[in-house]
C-alpha cells in the first residue's frame, strides 16, 4: 500500500470505511429477512386487506300479498347516490357541502348531517346521500366522478306500498336500522349492520327475518383512494320470501271506507275468521302512508311529514285495533254473561233477574236505560238491560268478574303477530290499586264494571277474540295475519362460500285454541240473545241483512257523560258480532271514537263489511243456511 | 475522442465496475417499469441511462488530474446553478424549490450534480496534504468548501440531499489524518446530542409535528395514524413484507404501487417495489451487487498512488454507501422518510447522471494507476 508512507494509516482507514459500509449493508439484509421471510405472510395479509373490498348487493325483500294473491307490498328498483367513506378520510369535507347541495338539490344542513355521520361512524363503509335519484342526479354524479370519487350510484330495491294509507298499521314500513337498535341484543344477534334496512312496525317487523333476503356482494380490488379497479367475484343475493297474509283486500277496503265515512273518522275495525283466528281485515283510522317513511326519511320534506305524523293529536301512527284501550260499554256483557253461566250464578233454565229501572247502591242510584221487568238472559242481551247486569255482577261478586276476565284472556295479549299490542286493563289489574287507595273494593265499582265502565278498558282485538269464541263452542284462537311464506330456491353452488341454501315454505304454526268451557245449551242461549240484537228487535235492528243472520252486541261507552252530546268527548260506539249467527264464518268488531250510540254508528260499519263478505264470497246471495226462521229461534 | 483512446487505456479499463453499475441500472429500469407499468418513467430512464453512459465514458477516458485542476471552475459553476434554483427559474415541487428549468436542457436538480464538484474540490484541497494529523485550519477550509453548497441546498430546502453531503466531508477528514480521538468524540457526542436534541426539539416545538410523526413511525409504525405521516412508512413496510421469498414476479396488477398505496414508487421507494416484485432473493442479490461495487471502488482507492485520486474514490464510495443505507433503511421502515434516491435505481436523470459521472472518475483514476 503505497499511501501508507503518509504516516496517516490511510490503508487501515479505508478498511474501516469498507467494514462499516458492509456492516450497514448486512444490517439491511437482516431487516429484509425479518420483514420478508419471518413476517411475510402477515404483511401480505395486510396488503390484501387494504386492497380488497366487499361491496354489498342488496337483496330484494319478499313481497306481501293478500289471501287471494293481490299485491299489498312490493319492491321496485330505485337508484341511490351513495357516499363512500374511504376517499373522504383525507379531505376537508366542508368543501363538499355546497357542491353536493347544488348538484344533487339537497339542503345543505342535511348534507352536513350525512357527512358528519359518515366521518364519525368509522364502521360505515358507505352511506346513502340521496335516495330515488333522478336521471339528472345520476348524470351529475357520473360527470363528476373524478372530482368526487366518493360518490357512486347504486341500484337499490325500494319498498313500495301501492295502497298508501290502507293497511298501514298491519304492514308497517321499512327503514334504516337505528344506532340504538344496533346495540340491542335482538338485532345484533341477527348480524345486522349499520345502514341495513329492517322492518319497522307491523308485518314488516314481525317477519323481518323471512322477508329479508340475504345480500350478495361484489369482491373488488380498490386503489388507495377506494376507487374500484377490478372485480374478482360476484355473489348474487338471495331474495326474501314472499308473505301471503290472511288479509282479504276486498274486506279491508270496505273496512277502511266505512271507517273513513264514519262521523269522526276515528276508530278501528277488525274482521276475523272465528274458526281459525285468521284476520281478514284490520283497519285503524286515521292512518299514515308508509311510503313517506321509506322514501322520505332522507329528504327534509319527508322528515317534516314524519314529524307531523308524530305530532298529530289524532295519533295516526297508533294502531287503535291492538293498542287502543277503550271502555267496552255493553259489549262487555257478552263475556260477563258467559262467565255467569259458567260459574252457575245463573243457569240456562233460570236466568231471570230484575231490571228495576236501575239499582240503589248506598246513597247512589244507577239507572237502566229502560224498564225491562225481570228479563231472562237472552232478552237482557237483546235489549242491553243495564239493571239486569248490575244485579248479575253483584251476584257474581268482583271475584266472579275477575274469574271471567281470566277465562277470556282479558289479562293477556291476544298474541296477534304484529308488534306493540297492549293489554286490556280490568278490575283484575285495578283491584289491588283501588283497595290500596280506598281501603276496599266497593259495590258501586262492581256495578260500573258490570256495564264495561270505570275500571274496564279493553283493546278491540281482545274483545273480538272473546266474543267470537261464543259462536264456535268456546274456541279462542290466536288472531294472526300471516298465512304462509313461499319457498325460495337455493343460490350459488352447494358447498361454496357463496352458497345460500333453499328457504322452505312456511305456513302459520297455529297454536291450539284456548277452550272456554261451555255447554251447547249455554252457547245457544248466548247466541239467541245476540241474534235478537239484530234480528229480534234489539239495539242493532237497523242493520239487518235479509237471509243472513248476525249475532252481535252493541256498546255505547261513556267517555265523559253517558248519552249526552259533550262535543269531543262523546261516547265511543261499539259493535261486536259474528255471522251467520248459528254457523259463523266471519266475526267483526267496529269501534268508532266519540260518536254516540253503538247501534247507530258502529253497527252500520259492521254491516258494510258483512255485505262485502256476502258479495265477494257468495256473489251477493247469502248461503241457504245463513238464516234461520225466527220462530225456530224463539223456541230454542 | 476515440482516436485518443490508447490501447493501454482499454487494457486497464475497469470493465467489471462498469458492467456492475450498468447491470444495477438496468435492473432499476425493470423495477421502474414494475412500479408504474402504465407510465413512461422506465423509458425515460433508459434515455437517461444512455446520456449517463456517454458522460461516463467521456470522464473515464479523460485524465482526472486535469479535471481536478479545473475543480474550482466546476465548483463555482455548480454554486451558480444552486443559486439560480432559488430565483424564479427554479421550479417548486412538493414545497421544495429544488429544480431548475432551463430551455433546451430541460429540468434538472443541481443539488444532485453539485456532489461531484464538491468531491473534486475537497480532493484537490486535501490531496496536497502529505503528512501529519488534520489541523483545525484544514478542517475549517474543508468545512467551508462544503458549507457553501450545503447552505444553498438548505434554502430550498432539501434536507434529504443536504444529508448526503456529510459523508463526503467525513470521508475526506477521516482519510486526511483526523485524530481517532476526535472521531470517537464525535460519535459519543452524537450519541448524547441526538436524543437530547430530540427532547429539546419536541418540547420547544422546533421539531414540527409531522417530523415527529415521521420519526415515531419508525420507532413504532403500528402506533401512528396510518393515514397521517406514518402512512409512507407503513405502506413501504407492507410492500416489502408482501414480497416474501421470491416476490410477485412482475404480476403488477394488484401491486402496492399500481394501486397507489405506495407513494413515490419509482423514486424514493423503488427499493420497496423491488422487494415486492423480486422478494428476498432479488433484494439480497441487489445488496450483494452494491457490496461488490463498493468493494471494487475501495480496492481501486487502495491501488492508486495518487492521493487526490484516492480521496475522490473514497468520498464517492462513502457517499454511495451512505445513500444506499439511508434509502433502503427508509424503505425497510427503520429510518425516517427523507427524499434520498437509491443510487443507480431510482428514476431521475439528475441522479443517474451524477452517479455515472462519479463512477466515471473512479474508472478514470483506476485506469491511470500504473502511470508514473
Amino acid at each position: 500500500m503505497k499511501l501508507n508512507e503518509y504516516t496517516q494509516n490511510v490503508g487501515m482507514r479505508t478498511i474501516v470505511i469498507q467494514v462499516v459500509a458492509f456492516a450497514l449493508l448486512a444490517l439491511l439484509g437482516v431487516r429484509l429477512y425479518y420483514l420478508q421471510i419471518v413476517q411475510g405472510d402477515y404483511w401480505s395479509g395486510r396488503a390484501e386487506n387494504q386492497r380488497i373490498r366487499l361491496i354489498p348487493i342488496p337483496a330484494p325483500r319478499g313481497a306481501i300479498f293478500d289471501r287471494n294473491g293481490k299485491i299489498l307490498v312490493d319492491s321496485r328498483p330505485t337508484y341511490n347516490v351513495v357516499l363512500s367513506n374511504e376517499p373522504l378520510k383525507t379531505i376537508d369535507v366542508s368543501t363538499r357541502v355546497p357542491e353536493y347541495s347544488r348538484g344533487l338539490n339537497l339542503e345543505s344542513d342535511f348534507v352536513v348531517e350525512r357527512l358528519n355521520l359518515i366521518k364519525k361512524q368509522n364502521e360505515f363503509e358507505a352511506l346513502v346521500l340521496k335516495e330515488s335519484a333522478t336521471m339528472q342526479d345520476i348524470a351529475w354524479v357520473e360527470s363528476h366522478s373524478l372530482e368526487f370519487p366518493e360518490l357512486r350510484i347504486e341500484l337499490q330495491p325500494q319498498r313500495f306500498y301501492p295502497h298508501g294509507t290502507m293497511l298501514a298499521h298491519v304492514l308497517g314500513y321499512v327503514g334504516e336500522i337505528s344506532p340504538k337498535q344496533l346495540e340491542q341484543e335482538e338485532y345484533s344477534s341477527r348480524g345486522l349492520r349499520p345502514g341495513d334496512i329492517i322492518g319497522k312496525g307491523g308485518l314488516e317487523q314481525s317477519y323481518d327475518q323471512y322477508l329479508r333476503g340475504r345480500p350478495g356482494y361484489r369482491k373488488v380490488i380498490v386503489d388507495s383512494r377506494g376507487r374500484v379497479q377490478n372485480e374478482i367475484e360476484v355473489v348474487q343475493p338471495q331474495a326474501g320470501q314472499d308473505l301471503v297474509s290472511t288479509i282479504d283486500l276486498d274486506i279491508q277496503t270496505a273496512a277502511e271506507q266505512h271507517l273513513a265515512a264514519s262521523a269522526t273518522g276515528r276508530g278501528a275495525v277488525v274482521a276475523m275468521d272465528p274458526n281459525n283466528g285468521e284476520i281478514l281485515a284490520l283497519a285503524s283510522a286515521p292512518s299514515f302512508d308508509p311510503n313517506v317513511f321509506t322514501q322520505g326519511s332522507k329528504t327534509p320534506e319527508g322528515r317534516r311529514q314524519i314529524a307531523a305524523y308524530w305530532q298529530d293529536e289524532k295519533r295516526p301512527l297508533y294502531n287503535r285495533a291492538i293498542q287502543g284501550q277503550y271502555p267496552p260499554g255493553s259489549t262487555w256483557k257478552i263475556p260477563e254473561s258467559m262467565g255467569a253461566l259458567q260459574q252457575g250464578v245463573i243457569t240456562v233454565k233460570n236466568s231471570n233477574l230484575a231490571c228495576g229501572g236501575g239499582i240503589q247502591v248506598g246513597s247512589k242510584f244507577t239507572r237502566c236505560m229502560g224498564s225491562h221487568g225481570s228479563p231472562p238472559l237472552s232478552y237482557a242481551i237483546t235489549k242491553s238491560c243495564d239493571g239486569y247486569y248490575y244485579r248479575l255482577a253483584l251476584k257474581m261478586k268482583i271475584e266472579g268478574l275477575i274469574q271471567m276476565i281470566e277465562t277470556f284472556d282479558f289479562d293477556k295479549r291476544t298474541g296477534i303477530d304484529i308488534p306493540n299490542e297492549k293489554i286490556s286493563q280490568t278490575p283484575k289489574s285495578w283491584k289491588p290499586i283501588v283497595e290500596k287507595r280506598e281501603g276496599r273494593w266497593s259495590d258501586i265499582r262492581t256495578v260500573y264494571a258490570s256495564i264495561g265502565q270505570d275500571t274496564v278498558v279493553v283493546t278491540p282485538i281482545s274483545m273480538l277474540r272473546a266474543v267470537a269464541s261464543i259462536g264456535v263452542k268456546g274456541k279462542m284462537y290466536v288472531p294472526h295475519l300471516m298465512k304462509e311464506f313461499k319457498p325460495i330456491g337455493a343460490m350459488g353452488e352447494e358447498g361454496s362460500q357463496s352458497y345460500f341454501a333453499e328457504r322452505p315454505g312456511v305456513t302459520f304454526d297455529r297454536p291450539d285454541p284456548k277452550l272456554v268451557p261451555m255447554t251447547p245449551e249455554q252457547e245457544e242461549v248466548m247466541v239467541k240473545g245476540m241474534w235478537g240484537v239484530v234480528q229480534g228487535g234489539g239495539t242493532a235492528g237497523s242493520i239487518r241483512i235479509p237471509d243472513f243472520d248476525i249475532a252481535g252486541k252493541t256498546g255505547t261507552a261513556q267517555v265523559a257523560q253517558l248519552g249526552k252530546d259533550v262535543g269531543a268527548k262523546k261516547d265511543h260506539a261499539w259493535f261486536v258480532s259474528f255471522a251467520p249467527a248459528f254457523k259463523p264464518e266471519i266475526a267483526v268488531i267496529a269501534l268508532i271514537e266519540n260518536v254516540g250510540f253503538g247501534g247507530s254508528h258502529a253497527a252500520p260499519v259492521a254491516k258494510g263489511i258483512y255485505e262485502t263478505f256476502i258479495a265477494t264470497r257468495y256473489g251477493g246471495v247469502p248461503p241457504a243456511d245463513a238464516a234461520i226462521d225466527p220462530k225456530l229461534v224463539a223456541k230454542r | 475522442m476515440v482516436a485518443i483512446i490508447e490501447k493501454r487505456d482499454l487494457r486497464d479499463f475497469d470493465w467489471l465496475t462498469t458492467i456492475l453499475a450498468v447491470a444495477i441500472a438496468c435492473f432499476g429500469v425493470w423495477q421502474i417499469h414494475n412500479a408504474l407499468p402504465n407510465e413512461n418513467y422506465w423509458s425515460k430512464q433508459i434515455i437517461g441511462l444512455g446520456i449517463a453512459l456517454f458522460a461516463f465514458f467521456v470522464i473515464a477516458f479523460s485524465d482526472y488530474r486535469r479535471i481536478i485542476e479545473f475543480a474550482p471552475f466546476f465548483y463555482g459553476f455548480g454554486l451558480l446553478l444552486l443559486a439560480l434554483v432559488l430565483t424564479p427559474l427554479g421550479v417548486e415541487v412538493n414545497g421544495q424549490q429544488a429544480w431548475l428549468k432551463l430551455p433546451i436542457i430541460g429540468q434538472f436538480q443541481p443539488s444532485e450534480f453539485m456532489k461531484v464538484p464538491t468531491v473534486l474540490m475537497l480532493a484537490r484541497y486535501f490531496g496536497k496534504k502529505k503528512t501529519g494529523a488534520l489541523s483545525i485550519r484544514e478542517a475549517l477550509i474543508g468545512g467551508g468548501i462544503m458549507a457553501a453548497p450545503l447552505g444553498l441546498i438548505m434554502l430550498e430546502p432539501d434536507v434529504g440531499q443536504a444529508i448526503t453531503y456529510f459523508p463526503i466531508l467525513a470521508a475526506a477528514f477521516f482519510l486526511s489524518g483526523i485524530k481517532i480521538r476526535y472521531v470517537v468524540g464525535a460519535i459519543v457526542l452524537a450519541a448524547v446530542m441526538v436524543p437530547a436534541a430530540w427532547i429539546v426539539g419536541v418540547k420547544t416545538g422546533k421539531i414540527k409535528k409531522y417530523q415527529q410523526e415521521r420519526i415515531m413511525a419508525v420507532v413504532d409504525p403500528e402506533s401512528v395514524d396510518p393515514r397521517g405521516f406514518g402512512y409512507h412508512t407503513i405502506q413501504s413496510i407492507i410492500t416489502v413484507g408482501k414480497g416474501g421469498l421470491s416476490g410477485i414476479k412482475g404480476d403488477t396488477e394488484t401491486s402496492q404501487s399500481v394501486l397507489k398505496f405506495l407513494p413515490e414508487p419509482h423514486t424514493d421507494f423503488i427499493f420497496a417495489v423491488t422487494a415486492e416484485n423480486t422478494g428476498f432473493i432479488g433484494c439480497i442479490s441487489l445488496l450483494l451487487a452494491y457490496a461488490l461495487l463498493l468493494s471494487r471502488l475501495i480496492a481501486g482507492a487502495r491501488e492508486t498512488t495518487e492521493r487526490a485520486g484516492m480521496l475522490v474514490i473514497m468520498s464517492i464510495a462513502t457517499a454511495l454507501a451512505f445513500q444506499i443505507f439511508i434509502n433502503v433503511g427508509m424503505a425497510l421502515g427503520f429510518l425516517p422518510v427523507i427524499g434520498v434516491p437509491l443510487p443507480l435505481m431510482s428514476a431521475g436523470l439528475s441522479a443517474i447522471l451524477t452517479t455515472f459521472c462519479a463512477i466515471g472518475f473512479v474508472v478514470s483514476i483506476r485506469m491511470r494507476r500504473f502511470v508514473n
